[in-house]
């Protein structure tokens, strides 16, 4: 296993996690909290290293069957996060935690087709 | 609920509605312009069906920020149009599989996406019948 796919498998798991924790909070009707933003952003740095490893194994010669299915999963895993939070700026209710949970869960999906595509 | 509050300020279920069609538009344009522009023609039928499944994605999320902001007409009919797609589509899947060469967005129901597609528009019709009262905070 390359560090890639390492880096693959931890952004699935980590998030994984994240929409477990924000599905928890939409259950107990909580106010969303600001650590969840935290968690959040972290799965965000995560994504963007593995975009970056992907990338770097992409110009190091590995060609993946579909360039343009490859380079649109990179984006939509860098983007959707910050997307998520920025739309959710400013409302703090459980619902926004159920937006965070559904933004987690596609970015974990999409890492684990960055890794089948790339 | 008040007509003049912008959907967006309210929070609700409707919120996670609204990712997820966002997050299915996204998803289902991007395969089907893909599939339309690199190899249309090995399965044409299966990528006009994803166009179609993408176009439903856009029109449901302009539909429940509507319901949202009060006027649920427009996501009442949308969301049955989906529902009826997503099952017209998955029933000719597995009944026509020639049509079906490569796999379009509605393809078994939507199993390349977990079956998320099917149970889209269901969630959506609860929440038009009885989530949006309790949604409107």
């Amino acid at each position: 296993m390359d560090a890639v796919t390492l880096i693959g498998f931890i952004v699935a798991g980590y998030a994984a996690f994240v929409t477990i924790a924000a599905a928890i909070g939409v259950v107990l009707k909580a106010p969303r909290p600001t650590w969840l933003d935290q968690v959040a952003w972290m799965l965000e740095i995560l994504a963007v290293v593995l975009a970056i490893g992907a990338l770097a194994a992409w110009s190091g010669g590995r060609k993946p069957e579909s360039l343009s299915t490859f380079l649109g999963y990179l984006g939509a895993l860098v983007c959707l996060m910050p997307l998520a939070l920025q739309t959710m700026r400013g409302d703090r209710s459980t619902w926004s935690s159920g937006v965070i949970a559904a933004a987690a869960l596609a970015t974990g999906v999409v890492a684990v087709r960055v890794m089948m595509v790339r | 609920m008040t007509e003049t509050a912008p959907a967006t300020t309210r929070s609700g279920p409707h919120l996670v509605l609204l990712t997820v069609y966002a997050i299915f538009a996204l998803a289902a344009g991007a395969r089907s312009l893909v599939q339309v522009f690199t190899h249309f023609d090995e399965a044409p039928i299966a990528y006009l069906l994803s166009v179609v499944a993408a176009a439903t994605y856009v029109a449901g999320w302009f539909a429940i920020r509507r319901a949202a902001a009060g006027s649920a007409g427009f996501a009442k009919i949308m969301l049955w149009v989906e529902l009826a797609g997503v099952i017209v589509v998955g029933v000719l899947s597995l009944a026509v599989p020639s049509w079906f060469p490569d796999d379009s967005v509605w393809s078994k129901f939507g199993s390349g996406y977990g079956f998320v597609p099917a149970l889209l528009p269901i969630l959506g019709l609860l929440w038009l019948w009885r989530g949006r009262p309790e949604g409107a905070r």
